[in-house]
Order: C-alpha cells, then structure tokens, then sequence
C-alpha cells in the first residue's frame, strides 16, 4: 500500500515536472502576471534593501506587495539572469504544489494512495493550469501550496500539543505570508478553521466509538478543552502575519488603496458576460462540475463538516457578481478591491483531496465494484475514457487558451527600444508606451528609464490615475472606457511629468498622439513608432521618494528569506527524522482516521448521473444559444451585426460572404473599395454599440435602420445608417453601399515642397548641448489672447503666428490667477491650435482648463466611455487675469498644409463644405479649426471639428459643421501684458520683427454668417496624414 | 592678603604679555603681485618659531594652510588651486593679535592659449537693427582671463566685406555687437588675440518681413468643370532689402465667389514663390483672389471668371417614378462631363424637407432610386441640383 503511494507521489512529481516544465517557457511569459513579478524581482535585485521604486508611476513602494516570490527569484538572478530566475521559482512552485496536494490529501483521506491519486490529479488541475499557465500568479500558487503543507503539522500540534509540529506549522505560515499576503489570511477562515473543526471532531470521535455518537455536547465540550490550544495557535498566527510583513501593513494603512475600483471580470455576472464565466467558472472547475453532488456529500459527512460549510462558502464567492451574495458578504468595499477569482481556485484545490478519493474508488475502490455490478464493465470502462478525456481536454484547452483567445500582443524585442532610451541621454525623460500589454513591465526591467505608467495598479499615486478604472494607460483603449481620457492628461501636459517619448504598437493611439502635439521621431527596427514632444524639460537628477525607517528596510530584506530557510531547515529535518526513526514522532496522528471505503452509496451514484445529465442539458443548452446568437445569417440583425464585426475586425473575406451575392462584387473590388477609404472612422474606431431597428420587413427584404456608437481615440461617433438585406434560400444577406466615382485631373503630378532637417548635435559627442548646435528658438507672435468664460467653465482663446523664418512646434501653456495674483489652474492647448506652423502662418487657438475628470469619489464615473468627456476644472475663486506662455520649437515634421477650402455654403445653423487635397499626401484626418467673431470682428470663441473620413490625394471631401451652440459667453479678460513668446514679452517681440503689423489683414477676409452671437467666421484646417511619404 | 592679590595680577600681567609678544609677526614676503601658477611662498618672521595656520580666501573660495618653519622662518605655502586663480588673494594669520592679515593679486599670465568664445543668437534678420554678439575671453593656460584691456581683434566677412576691428577686454571679457547687414548670406567671424587664432563662426542672415507682392493665376480652361485645377501664384516675394523672402513662407489666398463666401488655399515659397491649387468650381463663377502673408504683407486682387459648362440636363422617371436618371451631363464640347461631379437631390414632403441625397456622376449620368421601404407612396417635391442649376418637380407621384 505505502509503496504505490510513493510510486503515485513520485510520478506524479516526474509528471508535473515534465509537463509543466516544458509548457512553462512558451506561457508564462504570456501571463498577465509573471512579468510584473519578474520586475519587482529586477527592483530587488538592484536593490534589496531600498523599497523605494522610481520606474513605476512617478515612484512606487515595492512594499506594497509581499516580497518572498520577488527576492526568491532576485537572488536567483544573480547565478542565472532574471528568467532563469522566474523559471526555477515557477518549477519550484509546480513541486511545492503537487506535494502540498499531496499532504494536504493525506490529512483529509488519511489514506496514502487516494493521497497518490490525488497528487496525480493536481497536476493536470485545471484551475491549477489556468492560475499558472494563463494568470501567472506566482506569489498566490505558492502562497497555498505552503499553506497546505502546513496543515498537516497544524492538525498535529492541535491535535497532541507537541511543540515541535506548532513551531513547523508557524515557520509555514511564515512563508505563506511573507510570499501572498491575501492567501493566509482568507486560508485562515477557509482551510485553518475548518481543520479546527475537524481536529475537535477527531478528538471526540476518539471518546466515541463511531462518528455517528459525536454529538454537539460532545464537540462543545472538547472546544472547550482544546481552546486554549486553538486560541494561542490563532493568536501566534495572527503575529507571524502581521509581524512578518509588518512594513507591508504599516505601508496599506500609510497609503491605504483609495482609488476608483477597476473592473474584474471575476466580479461579473457570469451568466451575462459568457467569457468571464469560461475563463472564472468553468475554466477553473472542469470537470469538477459533475462530480459536485460527491463532494458535497463528503463534506458535508460528520466529520469534514467545516470543510463543507467553507467550500460551499468558497463556491458562493467564486460565481462573482452572478448573485448578489458576494457583494453582501464582503461588503462593497472589498468585493471591489479583491478579484473573487481566487475563491473558485481555493474551492477547487480543497476538493483535491476528494477528487483523487473518488478516482481512487472508481478506479480501484468500491465505486468500480458498484458500476460494473449495476452497469457491467464496458459501462466502466466507457466512463472512465469520458471522464479522462474531459478532464485532458479541459487541462489542454486551458492551457493553450492563449491559442484560441490572445490576451497579450504579440512578443515584442524589447532591444532596440533599451538601445534607445539608453543612447543619447533619452533616459533623462520618462517614456510611455502604448499597446505593449503586460510586456510594459519586461521593458522596464530592461532600462533605467522611468515610465509615467505601470503595471501594478495598487500602487498608483497620480490622481489621473487613480480617479479612473484604468489599469495601466497603455491599455487604456481596451478596459474601457474612460481610459482614453486619463491618457489625454498626459499628453497634452507632459512638461508636468517630464513625458518625452512614447513608443506606440498600436496605430490606434497614433491619432490622439499627433492632435496633443506630438511629432513622429523614427520607426525602430521591431516595428515600434516613437514619438516625441518638444520643449519637455528633462528629468531633475533628485527626484522625490517617500521614505520610510531604515528598521523596515532591513526586516522586509531579512526576514522573507529567513522564513523561506528556516521553514526549509524544520521541514528538513522532520522530513528525514521519520524516516530514520519512526519510533520517535510515531504514526502521524491523521493517519488515524481511515476510511475503509467499502461501500459507495448507491443514492449517491444515482445523484451523481442525475446531476451529471442535467449539467449535459444545460451545456447543450447552452452551446444551441450560443449557435444561434453567431449563426450570422439567420436573422437581419445577425448579418448586420455580423457585417459590423467583421469590419472592426478587418476580416474582409468574411463581410464579403455577408454582402448579396445578386450584386456580382468580387472579393477583390470588395476589398479594394474598402480599401481606398481611409479615416478617422475607417482605420480608428473600434465599435462600440450598434442598434438595429427594423424599418420595413417583407419575407425576402428587409429594411434596418443602424445606429452605432464608434469610439475612436478622438471622439466618440454616432452614426445612423439604412442598410438593405435581402433573403437569398434562406439565408440574409447584406445590399452592398456605392463607392465614390470622382476621378482626379492628374494621373501623374508634381509639387515643390521645402524640406527641413535639424542635425540635432553635429559633432559626436556627449556633451549634453553643445552650444554651437542649439538652434535658436523661432520667434512666435500671439496676436490676440482673452481670457472668456463658456458654460461655466474657463478657457483662453487666441491667435499665434510664427513670425521666424523656419517651421516651428508650438506649445502653448496658459495659467488663471484670480484677483491676489493666485495661481488657480494650468493647462496646455491640446486639439484647439495647430501644432506645427509654417514661417508667418497663424493659428487660432483655445487653452482648456481640464480638471481631472472624476476626481471626487461621489462623481458618478460614467459607463460609457467618451473620449471627447470634458471635466472643466473646479476653481476654488473667480479667475480674472491669465498668463499666456508660447513656446516654439524648429520642427521639420508634420508641416503638409495642402488642404484647401474649395466651396463653402452657409445657412443659420451650419457651415458645409468642401475640402480639397492638393498636395502629394494622403490626409488621414482633416481637422477644422472655426474661429468665431462678433459684429465688430472681435474674437470670442475657438471650435473644432474633426471630419470623419480622410481625403486621399486630388480628391474632394464633403463636411457639414454645427455652430456652436450659443450659450453665455462672457469675455473676462483681454489684457496681453502677460503674453510671453520663448520667455520673453511678446510686445517687445512684435515690435522688433513685426513695427507694423497690418490688423486689418485678419479682419478682411471673414466669413459671414448668419447667427444670433456670432457674425464672422474664420475656417483653418489641420490635418493628420497617418504614413507620410 | 592684598600683597598676595598683587603679586597674582604682576604674574597674571606678565603671563599675558609674554604670550601676546609670542605672537607679533612680520611679513618678510615683499612681492604683492604674482603671477598665477607661480609658487606663492608668504614668509613671516616671529619671535617664538611655532605653527601658525593661516585662512586665504579668494573668489573661489576659502581655505586654511598651516605653515611650516624653516630657519625660523614661518613659511606658507598658497596651494595651488588658489594660487592658480586670477585675482585678489586675501590673507589672515589666525590667532594673533591683533590680527594680522595681508593681501596679495594674482595676475594671469601675459599670453593666452585659448579663445573662449560665444555667439548668439545664430541666426539674425537682415535689414541693419538685428545683431548677434560675439563675446571673446582671452584666457592663459590655467584658464585666467587675460588682464584688463587686452587687444582682441574681431574679424568679420560676408560677402565681399572683409573687416577688422580691434576691440579691448574690460572686465575679464571683450565683446562686440554685430548688427545684420542689408543682404541675406552667411557671416563668418573669428577672433584674435596676440597672436592667437580662434576658429571659425558663424551666422545666418536671414531675410526680413516681406513686402507686397503680386498674384498670377494659371488654369487649363476657363470651365466650371469641378475637376480641373487652377493654380495661384505670387511674384517673388522679397523683404523692403530685395531680399527674397525665406524658403517656407505662408502664403493666403483667399477667394471670394459670387455669393460672398470665402475660400482659402494656401502655399509655402520656393525662391520667394509661393503656388497655391484650387479646384476648379462646378459652376459659373467670378472669384476674386487676394494673397496675404497675414500681417505683413498682401497682394493686387486678382479676378478669374469660370464659365458654366452645363447649361441643361435631362430627368427620365422611370420604374413608378422611383428611378431618378439624370444626364447625359454635357460639357463644353459636349463630352460627357468627367466622373464626380456632384449631384444633388432634395425630396420634400408636404413642405417640409425629408433628406438630401448626393451622388457623384459616371459616365456622364447619376440614379436615383427612391427605395419604397424609405419614401412611402404619395406625393413628393423633388429638386435636383448639379453645376449650380436646380430643377423642381412638383407633385410627382411614387407608387
């Protein structure tokens, strides 16, 4: 019997070794998690004792986070590399958890091969797979699988008081805490109060002849006399958690997490959002699920009563936001902060134990004996290949999930963008990154160079940040929602975070980036844009830290490790000491309690089938509606949606299969037509909602009118369409939309273009600038600028020229002060001035006074994002004067201007019109800027519009623009004495260059127009072009 | 009692004395000046031969030197990071009285190795009131300013203009104000100073505001053909010098048409021509075309007729009035117009205006199909309007 144990352990150890070994190097880098481990573990390795953290989030505390994983794989990264590192950690977890199994399943069932069988199982666990392979979670696999280590000596010590085993068991739990602080202290109420329970029960049995006899006055009774055990064990424990990661406490209540909770799919209906209850429910549980009504009926037997009581409470919290009991349970606050995934994976390791007894029994045991005699052995034999298949299938499925549903971007080789940040003092700014995923933190680790993002959201600091559900900015188009608006602060003012670069795997941001300002510096050689901001001053060389008592520093770099070696060297030692002399510390007491396991109850085999069918039905059930929601062509609705997904996902072939195939366009006309429009809402939007609305219906056509709702980084786009389908056999199919026929004059053309290229530093050297290579400043002129006040809320309009010879980028910062000359807010130009100006062009422009958004807790966080959502500052007093400073910058880039107003038609509520592209590049974006004038041609408002498709060369691009809706508009102040050009007076500037400007210039040539507030209008263009050529 | 108090103060007295005397010192160095890099030796003589500290402070800072003794003599010796540096070196012996203290001048050495020179900003407007300045600081080889009045010869050269000019230092630098000539170019500047040579540098002259220019249109044919294009250009744009304006100059154009609205394009110069494309409009127009380079400068206003080229065009109804084809769309030389030409179509019920469709035209004709799931049968306005002419029909029946 011990041998097959052991045979079973030990291959079950070669197994998990074998298979887990090989499939950790193609997943764990994919995880969400692992590279986030993988950087704190760089911070340690730098430096052990300095918790202080500047890469991440304008600085971060790495004792935000129990450290044991961390330094573990630090410390190994001295013999090996980091990964080296990261991979033994994560080889050592897969050991520390299939043995853990084991003993933990050897307490429960005190029967060593139902423990081989259980060890076995662990490690084809499909929740185990998916908290490994998919999360990542280093810290919380080790944290319970040390934790289940210790149960045994905990039962132990409770059970005979033998102090060795309460020491073994503290120096565990040392290790559980100081590597996942949140699995102790839930596995205290889950797994060590339960086995409280059952050491009582235990005791009483032992009174008793069987467990039937146990009765309640029995177990109060033994309560009483093992309290004073249990008590001191509870209280020791409670110090060890507290005392080992004392600096981690002292820290949460320093810093305690204040920030607007992010949404977790974990917390999800699951019945609503079908992925979350793959990934959360049916991920995790497996095949589980059918063996549900055995468990139950387990622990909920005598003797494991607790567990039962602590597994159902387990699975209640595990199913999420599906019922409302979480939520009452762990009360708002915490239901918010904790991700409820980690109660469906304790729930499913505590039946480890009951899952290797019940194959036990069915494969050898009494079960078997009941099947082939009620069923016969083919009927055994069949089961057993289904139960095994499922079982593999589950663990395969999981473990490739990656394969069928990619939840990071493809790897990225992080050298080059290492290579650049470290060449030429770049490091001296802090960079961003876009669309990277959890691959943020791999780069991180690579360079000295801060970021203003991060990738552990606990630890934000920044109010722009921690006001919004937004996990890292990074990612900020995805979450959702009011990412791109926490993204926005950044851009538009990155002078505050000392924000230079931005390195960007995600075209979609691209637009946003070039309307903030920003300008294109190379492509590096893995695919990655950079893009750069001008006039950001670099990093100063002391930054800020928020210190804390040297006696933390040294205890939170000692004492994880010394948990770690000394729960090593008692275990060790109890581990051989057996071994060698039994005699001395016995038969461990569980052992005591076998179960024969002779009968298997026939009612329970009956409502295992029962419960299996039903479970059938549902999946089928389940399965014919999902078939029925992605059979695209069944229902009008279907196709549209259908049509539409396929678009946003650019899947081509598959919208042309939807399109009537009456109207004889080929695939390759149909993708070429897609292909020529290009736009903001062609090649930047993502789709958002769409609603159909059924029109007129016959049997073979049908009318659909279709609002959606596009999200692209600008703004958010409603568009309401009308879209014909016609029913071919059955199946409905989509009435294609006309193409634009204008055909351009020019086959072939030319134009005469100035370049510019600034050499940066001539001669190669280090030398921060050379003072023979700084190029001087062009000179800007700000010909008008007031302070007006629009719907409650503050912004400084205006108009700049670029007076110098050369092309310049300009920024244009503008501060209220109220009557005390006190500062009340700051803010820069973000879409309302164009960026880039030609020699003597003008741009109009509009400063913002942007607050951050939410910013209060009590601000309801809208549910839908809207990148175009306005916080206006919240001033304290009345603002009345302001300070303009412009700053320009030689620019080489951006500088095509060849778009052209070639007809304009106004009536009293709008503006339309046609824009001509006349150049040689194609506009991806066109932007107008309208700036508005009153009856004395005195300016008083700035507006934008962005058009929604591009214009490719020589062609026409029809726009229709809505006034400004005319609410108060107060002008509060035109006073320009504090205008500054480049630091200086701009009166002084103007003088010089320009003595005698000619006003009427600009007063000239408006456009009339027909309106209550406004009576002249003026339109400038902008435009984006995604690939210059 | 009281010869006791006596005798304490004689002793106490003499005590002091004694001490005071030990301290009196006399300077033997004579030298107050001294070249920078030379050994500064400050020899005191004393009545009692013992360690004396000395503070010396110069601009650079403050430091404390103890001496050594040599034939009785108490020698300090200035370290050479003072006594390397021009200027006033002040001296005191500590602990003496009373205070004994001196002052000695570091001078630099008489010939410089090097030119430190800065010029800014790098580039200057022409036209005689820009200017850059050249600071030039002569300095020896332990990095001293040379001394007062120094001679530095500044030389200049653009275009055909070579210039010397001898300028003096005053106050450790010499400098001199270079106001931008009249011609655009590139001045190139140097320095010297007793015989030492600086290197090369240089400023950009660049043109000044430009004054008014003249336009100029350049067009295939005069037709309101919505697809060909019209050119605007200016004359060569140059400052009040004849300079031509810098290459990337912004140039305005705007375009008023028949109706009072504005139209803008717009162009950067290229040798101080600016070009400028518009499209040509659909239908009969007069533009009037003014260039500006905003608040500088403006041009003549030039005027451009287009001619119409669509005088009519034909509707059929077809399939219960809901097929809407229009054309053929004739041009000039009755070829039919070419693809894209605008056309628009308004459909009114009861007064009030349903929706406006656009097509563009191909191959000469647009259709219109009016989809019955849309317009519901009865009664319609339609208008159709291409190349600025509309045709209303009034009361047309869908079924």
């Amino acid at each position: 019997m011990k041998a097959t144990s052991h045979k079973l352990l030990i291959s079950a150890i070669l197994l998990g070794l074998a298979f887990h070994g090989s499939a950790l190097f193609f997943t764990l880098e994919m995880t969400y998690d692992a590279l986030v481990h993988l950087f704190f573990a760089d911070h340690y390795a730098n430096n052990w004792f300095e918790p202080w953290n500047y890469k991440w989030y304008t600085g971060f505390s790495v004792m935000s986070y129990p450290p044991l994983v961390h330094q573990s794989i630090a410390a190994l990264s001295l013999i090996g590399g980091l990964k080296f590192g990261l991979f033994t950690v994560a080889i050592s977890s897969v050991i520390l958890f299939i043995t853990g199994v084991y003993r933990f399943s050897l307490l429960m069932t005190s029967n060593t091969t139902v423990a081989g069988y259980a060890a076995l199982l662990a490690v084809f666990s499909s929740s185990f797979v998916e908290t490994l392979h998919v999360f990542g979670q280093l810290p919380s696999i080790i944290g319970i699988s040390v934790l289940m280590h210790a149960m045994p000596p905990i039962y132990t010590w409770l059970k005979t008081g033998k102090y060795a085993f309460l020491f073994i068991s503290l120096s565990l739990i040392a290790v559980t805490v100081t590597s996942h602080h949140v699995t102790p202290i839930f596995g205290m109420i889950f797994f060590i109060f339960p086995l409280i329970g059952m050491v009582i029960i235990d005791i009483s049995r032992e009174h008793v002849n069987s467990y039937k006899e146990v009765t309640f006055k029995l177990f109060i009774k033994n309560f009483g006399k093992q309290f004073k055990r249990n008590i001191s064990f509870g209280l020791l424990s409670l110090c060890i958690i507290i005392g080992c990661l004392l600096p981690y406490w002292i820290n949460s209540k320093n810093n305690p997490i204040t920030q607007i909770p992010i949404p977790h799919g974990s917390r999800d209906n699951f019945l609503e959002i079908t992925s979350s209850g793959l990934v959360f429910f049916l991920i995790p549980w497996g095949i589980l699920l059918f063996l549900l009504p055995y468990f139950f009926y387990r622990y909920f037997s005598k003797r494991y009563l607790f567990f039962g009581l602590s597994f159902t409470a387990l699975i209640i919290l595990g199913i999420g936001g599906t019922t409302p009991i979480p939520k009452i349970i762990l009360g708002e606050n915490a239901f918010n902060i904790l991700t409820l995934d980690r109660f469906t994976f304790w729930a499913s390791i505590m039946v480890l134990p009951l899952f290797g007894e019940f194959i036990y029994r069915f494969v050898e045991g009494d079960l078997k004996a009941l099947i082939k005699q009620k069923f016969g052995s083919v009927y055994h034999r069949l089961i057993g290949v289904l139960l095994a298949s499922f079982f593999l299938f589950t663990t395969i499925f999981t473990i490739n999930l990656s394969y069928f549903r990619p939840f990071q971007v493809q790897k990225i080789k992080m050298l080059p963008i290492a290579n650049f940040l470290n060449q030429d003092q770049h490091d001296q700014w802090r960079y961003l990154t876009l669309g990277f995923g959890d691959q943020m933190a791999w780069l991180s680790t690579q360079t000295n160079a801060l970021t203003v993002d991060g990738n552990y959201h606990s630890a934000r600091r920044l109010p722009e940040l921690t006001t919004r559900a937004v996990e890292r900015l990074e990612n900020s188009k995805f979450k959702g929602v009011e990412g791109i608006g926490s993204l926005q602060q950044f851009l538009t003012t990155p002078e505050k975070y000392r924000l230079k670069y931005i390195f960007s795997n995600d075209k979609f941001y691209d637009p946003i980036l070039y309307f903030c300002g920003w300008q294109r510096l190379q492509r590096l050689e893995n695919g990655i844009m950079v893009w750069e901001k001008l006039n950001v001053p670099p990093l100063s060389s002391i930054l800020p830290k928020v210190d804390v008592a040297s006696w933390q520093k040294i205890i939170w770099g000692i004492i994880p490790l010394v948990t770690l070696i000394l729960a090593f060297v008692l275990n060790l030692r109890f581990l051989f000491i057996p071994r060698l002399k039994t005699d001395i510390m016995g038969v461990p007491e569980y052992l005591k309690f076998k179960n024969k396991y002779t009968v298997f109850s026939k009612n329970l085999l009956k409502t295992t089938h029962l419960w299996s069918f039903l479970l059938c039905l549902v999946l089928c059930f389940g399965l014919y509606l999902f078939y029925l929601k992605n059979d695209s062509q069944r229902t009008p609705e279907n196709v549209i949606k259908a049509y539409y997904d396929a678009i946003d996902f650019k899947e081509f072939e598959k919208s042309h299969q939807l399109i009537d195939p009456k109207s004889n366009i080929s695939f390759s006309q149909f993708k070429l037509e897609i292909a020529v429009s290009d736009g903001l809402l062609s090649s930047y939007a993502k789709l958002d909602a769409l609603k159909t609305e059924i029109n007129k219906k016959t049997d073979s056509l049908v009318i659909l009118k279709v609002d959606t709702d596009w999200i692209t980084p600008l703004e958010k786009i409603n568009k309401t369409e009308y879209k014909t389908l016609v029913n071919r056999k059955g199946k409905w199919y989509l009435q294609p939309e006309k193409i634009d026929f204008d055909l351009p004059p020019n086959q072939l053309y030319s134009n005469n273009v100035t370049g510019f290229f600034n050499q940066g530093r001539r001669r190669i050297t280090t030398e921060q600038t050379h003072h023979e290579d700084v190029l001087k400043q062009p000179v800007l002129e700000i010909l008008n600028a007031k302070l007006v006040k629009f719907n409650n809320h503050y912004a400084i309009i205006g108009e700049v020229q670029n007076i110098d010879n050369v092309p310049s980028d300009i920024v244009l910062k503008g501060t209220l002060y109220n009557d005390e000359s006190k500062e009340l807010a700051t803010y820069n130009a973000k879409y309302h001035v164009k960026h880039k100006l030609m020699p003597k062009e003008i741009s109009s422009f509009r400063i913002n006074f942007e607050g951050i958004a939410w910013s209060k807790v009590q601000d309801s966080i809208p549910q839908v994002f809207n990148p175009d959502e306005f916080t206006p500052v919240e001033l304290e007093e009345q603002p009345t004067k302001f300070n303009l400073q412009a700053e320009g910058n030689v620019s080489n880039s951006d500088l095509y201007k060849s778009v052209v107003l070639s007809d304009v038609q106004i009536n009293s509520k709008t503006i339309k019109g046609t824009l001509f592209n006349s150049g040689l590049q194609e506009i991806t974006i066109p932007q107008l800027l309208i700036t508005y004038y009153n009856k004395d041609k005195k300016l008083v408002w700035v507006n934008h519009m962005f058009l929604k498709n591009g214009i490719k060369q020589q062609r026409k691009q029809y726009f229709e623009y809505n006034f400004a809706e005319n609410k108060q508009l107060i002008i509060i102040n035109e006073d320009m004495k504090d205008c500054y050009v480049n630091g200086l007076s701009n009166t002084a500037i103007s003088d010089k260059i320009i003595p005698n400007r000619i006003f009427r210039h600009t007063r000239n040539e408006l456009q009339k127009v027909v309106h209550p507030l406004y009576k002249y209008v003026k339109i400038e263009m902008n435009n984006y072009i995604a690939n210059p050529k | 009692m009281k010869s006791k108090n006596s005798l304490f103060f004689l002793f106490s007295w003499l005590v002091i004395h004694s001490i005071t005397a030990q301290h009196s010192l006399t300077l033997l160095t004579q030298e107050k000046q001294f070249v920078a890099g030379s050994v500064i030796l400050l020899e005191f003589k004393a009545d009692h031969t013992k360690d004396y500290q000395l503070y010396c402070t110069n601009s650079y800072g403050s430091t404390l030197i103890t001496s050594e003794i040599k034939n009785n003599k108490i020698i300090f010796k200035i370290p050479g990071h003072i006594s390397n540096k021009k200027g006033i070196l002040t001296w005191k012996v500590i602990n003496t009285d009373p205070p004994f203290s001196g002052k000695v001048q570091i001078i630099s050495k008489e010939r410089p190795t090097s030119l430190e020179t800065y010029l800014g900003p790098p580039s200057i407007e022409a036209g005689n009131t820009d200017f850059t300045m050249l600071v030039v600081i002569p300095t020896d080889d332990l990095d001293n300013p040379l001394k007062q009045n120094t001679e530095v010869v500044i030389k200049h050269q653009f275009l055909a203009m070579e210039k010397k000019e001898i300028v003096f230092t005053n106050n450790l630098i010499a400098h001199q104000n270079i106001f931008s000539p009249l011609k655009i170019g590139r001045m190139i500047l140097s320095s010297a100073s007793l015989g030492l040579n600086s290197k090369e540098y240089d400023v950009n002259i660049l043109p000044a505001i430009g004054i008014n220019f003249n336009i100029f249109s350049k067009r295939n044919h005069e037709y309101a053909d919505g697809n060909q294009i019209t050119t605007f250009y200016t004359s060569i744009i140059k400052d009040k010098n004849s300079n031509v304006v810098s290459d990337g100059t912004f140039v305005d154009f705007f375009i008023t048409n028949k109706k009072g609205n504005i139209l803008k394009t717009s162009g950067t110069t290229i040798n101080g021509i600016a070009y400028a494309k518009m499209i040509h409009p659909e239908w009969e127009e007069n533009w009037i075309i003014k260039g500006y380079i905003i608040g500088i400068s403006e041009s003549n206003s030039l005027e451009i007729n287009y001619k119409q080229v669509i005088e009519k065009f034909d509707i059929i109804f077809s399939s219960n009035n809901r097929t809407l084809t229009i054309g053929p769309l004739i041009s000039f030389m009755n070829q039919m117009i070419p693809d894209g030409l605008q056309v628009k179509l308004s459909i009114y019920k009861e007064g009030e205006l349903l929706n406006d469709v656009i097509e563009n035209s191909k191959d000469g004709f647009v259709v219109f199909n009016l989809n019955s799931n849309i317009y519901e049968n009865g009664n319609y306005v339609l208008k159709v309007t291409t190349a600025g002419i509309t045709k209303t029909f009034r009361t047309i029946k869908l079924w």
